[in-house]
């Protein structure tokens, strides 16, 4: 930040001045929305899945930890820790490895780069919903196109019911899930592709590197800094899959998520402090993997 | 691009690209264009033999039939739907961005006690899911007999948005010259005045840009309205369409025919602002 934008920003006055009103003036509607939706309720999430709660049963006793270890010997919630996993490993590769591909391709192209570019992010611009509806169709059993494309290469030699097997079933979930969020990571590879400079590649071409030398001695440290971040955002909203396992397996346990089952545990079955204690546990997972993120956003505030 | 030799992988790898970004699209499109006997066609059909629009008739027309059969027309839950999606979707980006425009000036420009802890703590939740806080929040709205209303669904959307629309915005306004401000100041002008009528509209890219997030985070949600909205009183399209997948009949045309339907506000959105979009998407992460 220029050293103008700090002296404006930071003028030599006390506490309570009249940036501080203002300041506070302009932030408060904001912070009363979050305070009032997240915040709060944050913290009853945490108190509240130390008690039972259920709409169906009177009394609220307090029962510590009990949900929690209910929770670890729970089948059901295995099982989707498990999905989830799965989910995220598959997603998070294949948005990595597919996002820097395709990045890579758009950097080369010159002419009508922005016409690509609105062709790539339009499925990351779709309701997860329609996009898994518009997959739930390709995947018909009988009529869909993929088993069509694969019988007529020969890939295949009868129709599959892709929906049978779990292995593929998660798979078929994913894809869909890295069709919407490719174009994300594409995007801000891209961005980062473009702010190195060329004539690093230039001297790495005199010194004798060759393509993939000077992609891994140049280009992948160099992008590092934005790939952490795409990979971070894969992994969160991966972690909260729900839209495309719903629409495509609904409570399938083969495909179901830990935010289906904690949907299904408080919105089916009526035990809220049961699902929350199981949010918390999905929340604890998600900013685990993303304290990266929050590290760099705190940094930022720090720097200016 | 210089040697000829190379121009041939990028080629291929460009139609690669389109094919894997927009076929699935294209095959959604022409199977909503299709008649019900030519869907179930082996081999598939990949042009309609016959062009179609019974099944937007059927979504937008007063009556219908199915396969010569009358059958009743889904208009009014589907015209139902459809303005309950853009009033959410209009109001949850009209509350988000104004807090947000308001807020991220602060937050990049004034001095406050408490200002750098709020910040951090409002942009943490941009790790943490909206949906952790939804039991909680549901026996909130309950209690302040807001489900199923514009009001509860829109402050919702603008609790779960407002943290990316925030950052976009504060790091707009920190990349303006302050220069401009300072010669407003030595005028005399107010801050307020020369925030509405100097900083915001040198910002336009920033509010467009987390307009457009906002609005497309919003048309898109599920899991939200699937809670809040039981009734057709505020359900949106996301969970109308996905009930015209039966449990033993599925109408695929009209699944198809919904879907297209759906889709044509992002499209156009991407289409005519995509220059704002990719600038909101990797401000975050270039900087």
């Amino acid at each position: 930040m220029p050293a103008a934008a700090r002296t404006v920003g930071r003028p030599a006055r006390g506490l309570g001045g009249s940036d501080a009103r203002l300041g506070w003036l302009l932030v408060a509607p904001l912070a009363i929305v979050m305070l009032a939706l997240v915040f709060v309720p944050l913290g009853m999430t945490l108190i509240d899945s130390l008690y039972r709660v259920d709409p169906m049963r009177a009394a609220q006793p307090f029962i510590g930890l009990r949900h929690y270890v209910d929770l670890a010997a729970d089948t059901n919630v295995r099982t989707s820790a498990l999905n989830t996993l799965a989910l995220v490993a598959i997603c998070v590769v294949l948005e990595t490895v597919g996002g820097i591909a395709a990045a890579l391709l758009l950097q080369r192209i010159e002419k009508g780069r922005m016409w690509l570019l609105a062709a790539l992010i339009v499925p990351w611009a779709l309701p997860p919903v329609v996009n898994a509806l518009v997959w739930l169709w390709i995947y018909h059993p009988s009529v869909g196109l993929l088993n069509n494309l694969l019988l007529s290469a020969g890939l295949i030699s009868h129709k599959v019911v892709w929906f049978n097997d779990r292995a593929t079933a998660l798979f078929l979930v994913a894809v869909v899930h890295v069709w919407r969020m490719l174009p994300l990571t594409a995007i801000i590879v891209l961005a980062a592709l473009q702010a190195i400079p060329t004539d690093l590649y230039e001297a790495a071409r005199l010194d004798g590197a060759g393509p993939v030398r000077s992609f891994l001695t140049i280009t992948l440290p160099l992008i590092a800094g934005g790939l952490g971040i795409a990979m971070t955002q894969s992994t969160v909203f991966a972690f909260n899959l729900f839209d495309e396992a719903w629409i495509l397996a609904g409570a399938s346990l083969d495909t179901r998520t830990v935010l289906i089952q904690v949907y299904m545990s408080a919105f089916q079955q009526l035990h809220f402090s049961y699902g929350m204690a199981l949010s918390v546990l999905l929340m604890l997972a998600s900013l685990a993997v993303s304290i990266f993120y929050v590290l760099g956003v705190y940094r930022e505030t720090r720097i200016d | 691009m210089r040697r000829l030799p190379a121009r041939l992988p990028v080629f291929l790898g460009v139609l690669l690209l389109l094919l894997w970004s927009l076929g699935p699209i294209y095959w959604s499109l022409v199977s909503s264009l299709m008649r019900p006997a030519d869907l179930v066609a082996d081999p598939p059909h990949y042009l309609p033999p016959v062009w179609t629009f019974e099944h937007y008739g059927k979504l937008l027309g007063a009556t219908s039939s199915y396969f010569g059969t009358e059958i009743q027309s889904v208009w009014p839950q589907f015209k139902r739907a459809l303005i309950n999606s853009i009033v959410t979707s209009g109001a949850a980006t009209i509350v988000t961005v104004l807090l947000a425009a308001l807020g991220g000036y602060a937050f990049a420009r004034l001095r406050f006690p408490g200002r750098d802890l709020t910040f951090a703590l409002i942009t943490a939740t941009l790790a943490i899911p909206a949906y952790t806080v939804m039991i909680p929040l549901y026996r909130i709205m309950v209690a302040a007999g807001l489900i199923d209303t514009y009001l509860g669904v829109t402050l919702i959307y603008a609790s779960a948005f407002l943290p990316l629309a925030l950052w976009l915005m504060r790091s707009f306004y920190a990349v303006l010259p302050a220069s401009l401000e300072e010669a407003a100041a030595l005028d005399g002008a107010g801050r307020l005045y020369t925030l509405f009528r100097i900083v915001m509209p040198l910002a336009a890219p920033g509010l467009i840009a987390a307009a457009l997030l906002t609005f497309l985070s919003a048309w898109g949600q599920f899991v939200v309205p699937l809670v809040f909205s039981p009734t057709l009183g505020t359900k949106p399209l996301t969970v109308l369409i996905p009930e015209f997948v039966g449990k033993n009949y599925v109408d695929y045309g009209l699944m198809n025919a919904a879907g297209m339907l759906s889709i044509i506000p992002p499209v156009l959105l991407v289409l005519l602002l995509n220059r704002y979009l990719i600038r909101g998407l990797t401000a975050g992460a270039t900087k």
